[in-house]
């Protein structure tokens, strides 16, 4: 098992460099398709009058929470009855309005042609390399990490060779494309900028979750969070604050 | 801004995140550089590892001088300096780490 085994030179000319440049630039190509996809935001008709009204409502009930400690405690009380109070309460959400939305969101084509756009540019090229490299390099031993593993990794870092006297640090091409797949992250959101679309994760994590925006969902989740809050009116202190910070600009 | 006992933090989020997102991105840069740094030089195994965490360590210090250690005005708490970003790294590390290491020395 420790004896090392010779790799090709060839192999990293033709394999690993290429398949590590070749993952970079689809990742880049990647991200301004997916702009080019999106559709403009003007473009779409105009959106309805109620959910933009709900939107809003959510904005404002997370300013009063975020800010709650710059008004008095009395006011804050006023404001957070406004808003949750039992029935009357701008955020409560009769029960049968909520399912009507719900059922209004899914029959809605136009947010389902966009998600499947998203969809995708997202899986279309993702399918396209895996295959590509399957074609051209399966089953060759791409690399090797620099630290030991277990053997309990094989099946994660030798995908595609079955050998089971090979060392478990050598890693076969197709689990380098994992590895860039993962590893590669880092260095996109360096490339193109915060808002890059290669955040998969959180993507799909966000269309397996509430299938985009939910209003009542928002809502009902604004209304617990003010709920919970904890009123402490930060003015009195800022007094002391304020002395104390024009004090030492004085002194210097 | 002084340390009154009971100090409320007053802080403005979009400030704060982008200043997290600096962070962010330094991290990700060091990690990244100090994964081929870590190639090159042939470390395998642990020390590896170490070199990145004393990598990040410094990253902290350098933040912390940065932010004129007084890091209160810049963030909300002191795990955003020290640990933000430093696990998310690893994996970009783990990656131009192997990178560079087998280019090197392996073949």
């Amino acid at each position: 098992m420790a004896e090392e085994l010779v790799l090709d030179t060839a192999i990293r000319d033709w394999v690993l460099i290429p398949l590590s440049v070749v993952m970079v630039l689809i990742g880049v190509l990647r991200y301004f398709v997916s702009k080019l996809m999106r559709s403009p935001p003007s473009a779409s008709p105009s959106p309805d009058p109620k959910a933009v009204k709900e939107g809003q409502l959510v904005i404002r009930a997370r300013n009063l929470r975020t800010s709650s400690q710059f008004i008095p405690a009395k006011a804050f009380k006023a404001r957070k009855l406004y808003y949750t109070d039992g029935e009357r309460g701008l955020l409560h959400v009769p029960k049968e309005d909520a399912q009507k939305a719900q059922a209004a969101m899914f029959s809605d084509p136009n947010m389902a042609m966009d998600m499947m756009k998203k969809n995708l540019s997202m899986i279309v090229p993702q399918t396209l390399t895996f295959a590509w490299v399957n074609f051209f390099f399966s089953g060759f031993v791409a690399a090797k990490i620099p630290f030991p593993l277990t053997q309990r990794f094989r099946g994660m870092l030798q995908n595609g060779i079955d050998l089971s006297t090979v060392d478990v640090s050598y890693v076969s091409s197709r689990s380098w494309y994992f590895l860039n797949l993962f590893g590669l992250r880092g260095l996109f959101s360096l490339i193109l900028g915060e808002e890059n679309a290669t955040d998969d994760a959180t993507k799909m994590m966000q269309m397996g979750g509430g299938m985009g925006f939910n209003p009542a969902m928002s809502l009902g989740a604004e209304k617990d969070s003010l709920d919970i809050i904890q009123h402490d009116w930060a003015l009195p202190k800022m007094e002391h604050h304020a002395e104390e910070v024009l004090r030492k600009l004085l002194k210097k | 801004m002084a340390a009154t006992g009971d100090d409320v933090p007053i802080i403005q989020a979009e400030n704060l995140t982008s200043n997290v997102r600096s962070i962010l991105y330094s991290r990700t840069f060091l990690s990244i550089t100090g994964g081929v740094v870590a190639g090159i030089w042939g470390f395998t195994g642990l020390t590896g590892f170490i070199f990145y965490f004393l990598i990040m360590m410094v990253a902290s210090l350098g933040l912390l001088a940065k932010s004129k250690f007084s890091v209160h005005s810049y963030f909300d708490s002191w795990s955003r300096i020290l640990v933000e970003g430093v696990f998310g790294g690893l994996m970009s590390f783990v990656l131009f780490w192997t990178f560079a290491y087998d280019i090197v020395h392996i073949f």
